[in-house]
């Protein structure tokens, strides 16, 4: 079993009357991948700032590799890292002046190297002389993860790093990810609104919500808690006696284009419903079936809390 | 205290100095405007009353000096509002960076931009009024270290009101040290102001400097009781604006880093 690196346990931050965290625990095994998750606002950021020591807490305590935050923060902060699509680099700097200005904070050996490896590794050659005001959002965010990297991290506090990326950069910058871990064994934590992005790469998801965790567990088996799977149809004849059958039943559902209809149907009810509408004499020409997805437990699990 | 992050932030303000249009016209345009200005003026003013004396040197080393104060804090005031400007402050919080090491680095620009823009007046009055700050030797040096005291203090305290309140408060930078200079008795003896003023005048260490300075120009001796006092009083505010910022740091920390705008 490979050793905890991260454990939160009783976290609670409250801004006067407003509890934005309230009460949460939970943990991180080196080497792992975890996704934070939750709709806007449902305490995420507040959560990861304290994470990083840039707000402190109400109550509750933060170790990292057995030591409290509070007491040991140089130390920790040493060996984690953090990137964001939400934060800015100063404007006026050239990308190479912000990795080397801020590799200067970290105990690092040889800094003009690390800096050089990192402009290799993340691409950045035709952008190192640019200032970050001429760089688009995708080549910020791109930036904002090389300085990620500046320390060679063991943990990662990664807020959206692939948001505004173009998806052959957000594919290698999961791949990197990836490697990393397996590599280095650092350990991630993870948000995004991707949710593909998350059941790819987080080995386990913790999902928040008014503060509260509601969740914590494998992609996997979130997705198996939610029993309903999406049917689309290729139906050119009855379309309509389908639908009309879809809303009696009360299945929710929806036309894409002319022909295909998108249907909600719990997964062990997929047989009884195909008997029905074949018994109705609505043909299809082509079927496929979706299982759940994170997706739909983010969908449903937001929904069942009042968003 | 560990001197590469040290480095690192000031490295980050040298790079923001030399992009920044703004920061070099605040270092060389401001001082030349102030010196063509007063020092024409009091040409002015010899020549049509011959028997001002001193008048130039007396203005033309109040301006050169106020650099150094004005300097020292609006480094530290401005430097923190940069962070906010640029949303920075949340990328070089979350690195080991100790909040003292941060204070260092904008010592250390109040200094290096102090010097800079000190020498470059200093220049100037030279070139164009054949007055040099230097014709005093070392009397001068005393005072101006107590003035960058004095910016520093002053300088911590716009900043931790800056940190409590956020930018919309950021004109104090431009305009707070101000509020000090008719007190400060620059160009004038403190003997000449209001009774009230002349009390606010004895509590603030700049008085002591200016009065100090005419006396050097004067008589080119050095009143050791005037550099005691100022000295006395920057080391009291000093040590109170630093717990002040230190505590308006920790206000920062329970709101959010981030939420600091």
């Amino acid at each position: 079993m490979n050793s905890v690196v991260l454990e939160v346990k009783n976290l609670t931050k409250k801004f006067g009357n407003f509890t934005a965290v309230d009460n949460i625990s939970f943990s991180m095994e080196e080497g792992e991948i975890l996704g934070f998750l939750g709709p806007n606002g449902a305490g995420k950021t507040t959560t990861i700032q304290m994470l990083l020591g840039v707000l402190t807490p109400t109550s509750g305590s933060i170790s990292y590799f057995g030591k409290e935050l509070l007491l040991h923060r140089e130390e920790i902060l040493e060996k984690i890292s953090f990137s964001s699509t939400y934060t800015n680099l100063p404007w006026y700097l050239t990308v190479r002046e912000n990795l080397t200005s801020l590799s200067y904070l970290y105990d690092i050996e040889n800094r003009k190297q690390r800096v050089e490896k990192l402009v290799e590794t993340f691409h950045l050659e035709k952008l190192i002389n640019k200032s970050i005001g001429q760089l688009s959002a995708g080549q910020i965010t791109r930036v904002n993860i090389a300085k990620a990297f500046l320390n060679s991290p063991k943990i990662l506090l990664l807020d959206e790093p692939t948001a505004s990326l173009d998806p052959d950069v957000a594919s290698y910058i999961r791949e990197f990810l990836l490697t990393e871990k397996e590599k280095f064994h650092i350990s991630i934590v993870f948000t995004s609104h991707n949710m593909t992005e998350v059941e790819e790469l987080c080995d386990r998801v913790v999902f928040i919500n008014h503060g509260r965790i509601i969740a914590n567990d494998t992609p996997d088996k979130l997705t198996r808690s939610i029993e309903i799977s999406h049917i689309e149809l290729i139906v050119k004849q009855k379309k309509e006696a389908l639908l009309s059958f879809c809303t009696k039943e009360k299945l929710p559902h929806q036309t894409i284009g002319k022909y295909v209809v998108r249907i909600d149907v719990k997964e062990r009810q997929i047989p009884e419903f195909l008997r029905q509408i074949m018994e109705k004499g609505i043909i299809y020409d082509e079927i496929s079936i979706d299982k759940p997805t994170l997706e739909d437990y983010f969908l449903e699990m937001s929904g069942k809390n009042n968003i | 205290m560990k001197l590469h992050r040290i480095q690192g932030i000031v490295l980050q303000k040298l790079y923001s100095f030399r992009h920044s249009y703004d920061k070099i016209s605040d270092a060389f345009y401001w001082p030349l405007l102030d010196l063509l200005l007063w020092g024409l003026t009091s040409n002015y003013i010899i020549q049509t009353s011959p028997s001002s004396g001193r008048i130039v040197v007396i203005i033309i080393s109040g301006i050169v000096f106020w650099i150094i104060f004005w300097r020292a804090q609006y480094e530290i005031s401005i430097g923190l509002l940069d962070e906010l400007w640029n949303k920075n402050l949340v990328n070089i919080f979350v690195t080991p960076l100790k909040f003292s090491e941060w204070v260092a680095a904008w010592l250390i620009m109040g200094i290096v931009k102090g010097f800079m823009s000190f020498t470059f007046a200093a220049i100037l009055a030279f070139v164009l009024y054949k007055m040099s700050i230097f014709m005093y030797g070392f009397a001068m040096l005393p005072f101006m270290l107590v003035l960058l005291l004095s910016g520093w203090w002053i300088g911590f305290i716009i900043a931790g009101i800056i940190m409590r309140s956020g930018s919309k408060v950021q004109t104090l930078a431009w305009s707070m040290p101000w509020i000090f200079a008719p007190f400060s008795a620059i160009y004038y003896p403190v003997s000449i102001l209001p009774h009230w003023a002349q009390y606010v005048s004895t509590l603030l260490p700049m008085s002591y400097v200016f009065e100090g300075m005419r006396k050097v120009i004067a008589t080119g001796e050095i009143d050791w009781s005037k550099v005691a006092i100022a000295l006395g009083l920057n080391i009291i505010y000093l040590t109170l604006s630093l717990l002040f910022v230190r505590k308006s740091f920790e206000k920062v920390l329970q709101k959010g880093v981030s939420k600091l705008y």
